[in-house]
């Protein structure tokens, strides 16, 4: 019985690895251009949901387009939260930094809290299936997959093809020759930091054509990011991508041998195994 | 002190530091256009302090930087490169994670600079030919002379006014700092306006128009870069004569 689950419940857990990874890659992306551990991430992630769910249920827009916009508004809001939260304090000790996103958590989850409640809310959209004998794919999850492969591709070529992008790299790399090169570090890391948060976002919109979620569900895909960030090495874009698709698939295989409410446990453990027998990441780090 | 009417740089009377550590005491110096001037001193000077303070790295605490007669004193490095005053610093500073090619591309990142960045390119491998042949390499896997070629034509590609250079020579051997210096006589014929800071003080006075000694954090000495070479207390402290 609990083979036969084995294999489509293999296959979920990696589709979802994809939307775990783009995620991450928004968490690794701040971290590697300015050393900063984002702990508004899991609000950030419940926010796309939100916006999706809002389009949808008010003004009928498909959780598709809504996406989009939530693609969109994550860059404008995530340099609004830079500019706010983390400007002033770029160059303090982490703790300062923790600390100041986590006051953007607290005030996300607040506000959303008091604006939404914490009744599970669902975006109902259906795109049928495919598959048959066992094992069967939503439509909504291979759409996923090819969303979050054509945002960290997007990605990508932005960091590799633009000039924006390289300057991005480049102020991750060293930030005062940047400046000295005529580069003004203060946008690029505004803009680093709408980037990450924009990919949150996209993610948090995915994960809501999927699963139903409150403004508290963020925390739980945090967890997830964390775990995937040091799987993938810190501040690697591709490790975040790949760690994304161990840890789903890890999940997947996992719930079929041990009760799904153990599977942050098993998060946690593989967690603290990285930290101890390889801090750097399966991947390594890339400045 | 005044500035002559062909000053393009002019500090005057600039003091900063670290902190609570004042390094520099009112040091004022002229770059006329056009020519190659060298700044001495030995180490703890404030050399570096004076180039970064320039800048814009760190604050000037006291006195003032003018660019072209306009008060820079407060714009940020970006603002300086910009308008065309550029540094190559001390310890290279190359973005290593990324190619020979796309440092140049970061070089040419002030405006003036972007539309003729292809022709630059070609330039500055013209005149180190050795980074055409590996443009797609990473610059944390270069040598260390290649490492100061890049710096110095990651320099360029900003198409400066003024370049200065922070110990340039810094652990390369003879024969690359030859090499070195030949390509600064090069740029010296180009008419760029250069700021010299280095160690080899007899090769640095032979290749330079103008010349000045910092001695804790003032300028104690200056002249052409003849009468500087001459003078009893340069011969004996930095030329061991």
């Amino acid at each position: 019985m609990s083979v036969d689950a084995l294999v489509p419940s293999a296959i979920d857990g990696l589709m979802l690895g994809f939307v775990y990874g783009l995620a991450a890659m928004g968490l690794t992306l701040i971290f590697g251009v300015m050393r900063v551990i984002n702990l508004s991430h899991g609000p950030v992630i419940a926010l796309g949901m939100f916006v999706v769910y809002v389009l949808f249920t008010g003004a009928g827009v498909n959780p598709y387009l809504g996406l989009i916009a939530a693609a969109g508004l994550g860059i404008l809001f995530g340099v609004a939260i830079y500019f706010v939260a983390v400007d002033r304090i770029i160059n303090a000790p982490e703790l300062t930094t923790l600390l100041a996103t986590y006051s953007v958590n607290l005030m996300i989850v607040g506000v959303a809290t008091s604006v939404f409640t914490t009744t599970p809310r669902a975006v109902d959209i259906s795109l049928g299936s495919v598959g048959g004998s066992g094992v069967t794919i939503l439509g909504t999850h291979a759409v996923a997959v090819a969303i979050a492969i054509a945002g960290a591709a997007l990605l990508y070529a932005i960091l590799f093809r633009t000039r924006i992008g390289k300057s991005i790299r480049a102020v991750a790399n060293n930030r005062a020759a940047a400046e000295l090169m005529g580069i003004d570090s203060r946008r690029v890391l505004a803009l680093s930091f709408g980037i990450g948060t924009s990919l949150a976002m996209t993610s948090g919109a995915l994960l809501s054509t999927l699963f139903s979620f409150t403004p508290l569900s963020g925390a739980t895909y945090e967890v997830k990011s964390f775990v995937i960030v040091v799987l993938g090495g810190l501040g690697n874009p591709t490790g975040a991508l790949v760690g994304g698709i161990v840890l789903g698939l890890l999940e997947g295989v996992s719930t079929v041998f041990i009760p799904v409410s153990w599977v942050p446990v098993l998060e946690y453990v593989i967690f603290i195994a990285i930290l101890l027998v390889r801090p750097t990441g399966l991947l390594g780090a890339r400045a | 002190m005044t500035a002559g009417p062909a000053a393009a740089l002019a500090v005057r009377d600039l003091e900063s530091g670290y902190g609570e550590v004042q390094i520099l005491w009112g040091a004022s110096l002229d770059l006329a256009a056009g020519k190659l001037t060298t700044l001495l001193g030995s180490n703890g000077a404030g050399k570096t302090t004076l180039l970064r303070t320039v800048m814009g790295a760190l604050p000037a605490w006291k006195g003032g930087v003018l660019f072209d007669g306009r008060d820079v004193t407060k714009l940020s490095p970006h603002e300086k490169a910009q308008l065309g005053l550029v540094l190559v610093p001390e310890g290279r500073q190359l973005f290593s994670t990324m190619t020979i090619l796309e440092n140049l591309e970061m070089g040419a990142t002030p405006t003036h600079a972007r539309a003729t960045m292809r022709e630059a390119v070609n330039q500055v491998f013209t005149l180190f030919p050795r980074l055409g042949e590996r443009r797609t390499q990473l610059a944390g896997t270069l040598s260390g002379g290649e490492q100061q070629m890049l710096a110095i034509a990651r320099g360029l590609m900003a198409k400066p006014r003024i370049l200065m250079f922070d110990e340039p020579s810094l652990g390369l051997s003879p024969i690359f700092t030859l090499n070195l210096f030949e390509i600064i006589r090069k740029l010296k014929g180009e008419g760029i306006t250069m700021l010299l800071v280095e160690q080899n003080v007899q090769l640095s006075l032979a290749v330079s128009d103008d010349a000045y000694v910092l001695e804790h954090g003032k300028v104690s000495l200056q002249g052409t870069a003849k009468q500087v070479r001459e003078m009893p207390e340069v011969r004996r402290a930095y030329l061991g004569l």
